[in-house]
């Protein structure tokens, strides 16, 4: 089903997650918590991408001599994941900003963001 | 009758929301009355789609030109139906409590007709990726809509919510990933097609990623670490909104992906196991709060595990009991949001809101004869029939430990000095009592769609 050659990719992929999902759970530190979900959404991404990958296939343009090509949809995914992922980062920032102001710190109360 | 799109649900609210900064610079108070009409057309379209699924079966519509499996399809079942009628109707009927408010926000507004158009959207479509966009411009908004008071407890909550819904989000990437490196595809009806090409692991892994990554809007643990803080930070109404929208869009979609999508065994004993851990924990923690909406949030996480559980239970009875349960919560939790104030003292003394608050929390306890206490009775008979006292055991034991926290909230609000809500805020709240009180005396109307809903979901259906 996926080829042998993929499997660094997927090791690269659960390492950026894996260390994104361990710096939001144990920092409290704001700018820290939305950096690890910048690795959360990188190693997902890199999942994506590599699920429509194909050895030795080109980019998906359609230029008339049909050739072996990686497939699109993923890469299309992708795109829409990373605009989203953009502006969920961008609004995360907007509230540590807001959170700053009102308190004078980034730090979050109490355990972090896991906490019940 | 002309059969309307039901894409004209997502795309006229989505069109309307962005030109309403337009309306602003015309005048703001205008702004809010724009927004209140906009909602009511929406629920008037959502109604006519209702009828529409209801007489003609479900509806579908591709988008964009592209025949389905490649192109995106909306496809309207019966609970899909019956849940684009509940946000959409809700949706105006409480931000009418925001005509009261001095401030006319602009943006509060478009975030508001934003995550109705995508609320909307995830119970109406039928292509995975789609639902997660749609996913995401619910969530997005909601972070906004919660951070839309500028407190700290507002920024601390929507930063909560940011997190765990970026994580929820990632969650459902993988599990979409996961079904489309095996299916190269992204349509439900391709997906329910080919499931059992995929093997058993492959599965059970993209379940578990999806029904985690859901689970953040669906307020099912284990990421609902926000659902307190988010709605303790939130306005009233904001809270209100995000227990009819959001919340009740994300019990579909997890509805779908327990019936339409991975409908394995060990897919429902998970989900079971998750409804029972989430009700438990979400009553008991409730019992313990001082604070109202922190009370009441935990008391929603509660109620949502509690429907988690009838979808579970993979029968007729027990999707029936799910959509009453369903209706109930989003009717009765509004109310209670919308009359909820830093402590509840003295509220219940104005009879004019006493009676839609002790409506709503006759209908969260389950007496008779609102939406409440159907769908528990469905549950019970269901759970009865197939002898699961343990589970039944436990579904009592919370009902108590509701029953008391419940009494408490009333006692409070029995004593102290007279207050009172706005004139906007009463009406707001008036309207879904007597909606409660509706559906308590004719339950038929919402028993027939939720029979064929439940039909339609055990068929594999929408």
């Amino acid at each position: 089903m996926i080829p042998e050659l993929l499997q660094p990719v997927f090791v690269i992929s659960a390492a950026l997650l894996s260390i994104g999902l361990y710096g939001v759970m144990s920092k409290r530190n704001m700018l820290k918590i939305i950096i690890s979900l910048g690795l959360v959404d990188t190693g997902v991404n890199v999942l994506i991408v590599a699920m429509g990958y194909l050895p030795g296939g080109t980019a998906p343009i359609e230029n008339g001599n049909y050739a072996l090509y990686v497939d699109p949809v993923p890469q299309a995914l992708v795109l829409t994941a990373i605009v989203i992922g953009v502006s969920v980062m961008a609004l995360a920032l907007a509230v540590a900003m807001g959170y700053y102001r009102k308190t004078g710190t980034l730090e979050l109360d109490k355990e972090g963001v896991m906490k019940w | 009758m002309v059969a309307l799109p039901p894409v004209l649900l997502i795309a006229l609210p989505l069109l309307f929301a962005f030109l309403a900064p337009l309306v602003g610079m015309v005048s703001r108070r205008m702004v809010k009355l724009y927004t209140l009409l906009v909602l009511i057309l929406n629920a008037l379209l959502s109604i006519l789609l209702f009828i529409n699924v209801m007489a003609n079966g479900v509806v579908y519509e591709q988008l964009s030109g592209f025949y389905p499996p490649v192109g995106i399809l909306l496809s309207v079942g019966y609970l899909g139906a019956i849940l684009a009628v509940l946000i959409n109707v809700l949706s105006p009927v409480v931000y009418l409590s925001y005509f009261g408010e001095a401030e006319n926000s602009v943006k509060f507004s478009m975030l508001y007709m934003l995550v109705t158009a995508s609320s909307t959207g995830i119970v109406i479509t039928g292509d995975l990726f789609n639902m997660f966009v749609f996913f995401e411009i619910t969530a997005v908004g909601s972070y906004g809509l919660v951070a839309s008071l500028r407190t700290k407890e507002a920024f601390e909550g929507s930063f909560k919510y940011i997190v765990l819904g970026s994580i929820g989000s990632a969650f459902i990437l993988m599990g979409i990933a996961t079904i489309y490196g095996y299916l190269k595809t992204l349509n439900f009806y391709d997906i329910a097609l080919r499931i059992d090409t995929m093997p058993e692991t492959a599965r059970l892994m993209s379940f578990i990623f999806l029904i985690v990554g859901i689970g953040v809007e669906a307020e099912i643990f284990p990421l609902n670490g926000w659902v307190p803080d988010a709605y303790q930070g939130a306005s009233n109404r904001v809270a209100s909104f995000l227990s009819v929208g959001p919340s009740k869009a994300g019990i579909y979609a997890i509805a779908r992906l327990i019936f339409t999508l991975i409908p394995i065994m060990s897919g429902f004993e998970l989900s079971l196991l998750l409804g029972i851990f989430t009700l438990v924990v979400g009553e008991l923690a409730a019992l313990r709060q001082r604070d109202v909406k922190r009370m009441l949030a935990y008391s929603s996480i509660g109620q949502m595990g509690l429907i988690l559980i009838a979808l579970s239970l993979h029968s007729e009875t027990a999707l029936v009991a799910a959509v009453f349960l369903m209706v109930g919560h989003a009717l009765a939790k509004s109310i209670l949001f919308i009359g909820s104030r830093d402590y509840s003292g003295g509220l219940l003394r104005n009879p004019l809101i006493a009676g839609p608050l002790f409506l709503g929390v006759l209908s969260i306890v389950g007496m008779p004869p609102f939406p409440g206490f159907w769908g528990k009775w469905y549950l019970m008979v269901d759970l009865a029939s197939r002898g699961a006292w343990t589970i039944i055991l436990l579904i009592v034991f919370t009902a108590i430990v509701e029953g008391v926290y419940y009494s408490r909230y009333l006692f409070r609000g029995l004593n102290g000095e007279i207050r009172t809500l706005t004139k906007s805020e009463i009406a707001s709240i008036i309207i879904l009592a007597s909606i409660l009180i509706l559906i308590g005396l004719f339950p038929q109307y919402l028993y027939d769609p939720a029979v064929m809903a439940a039909r339609s979901l055990l068929g594999g259906g929408p």
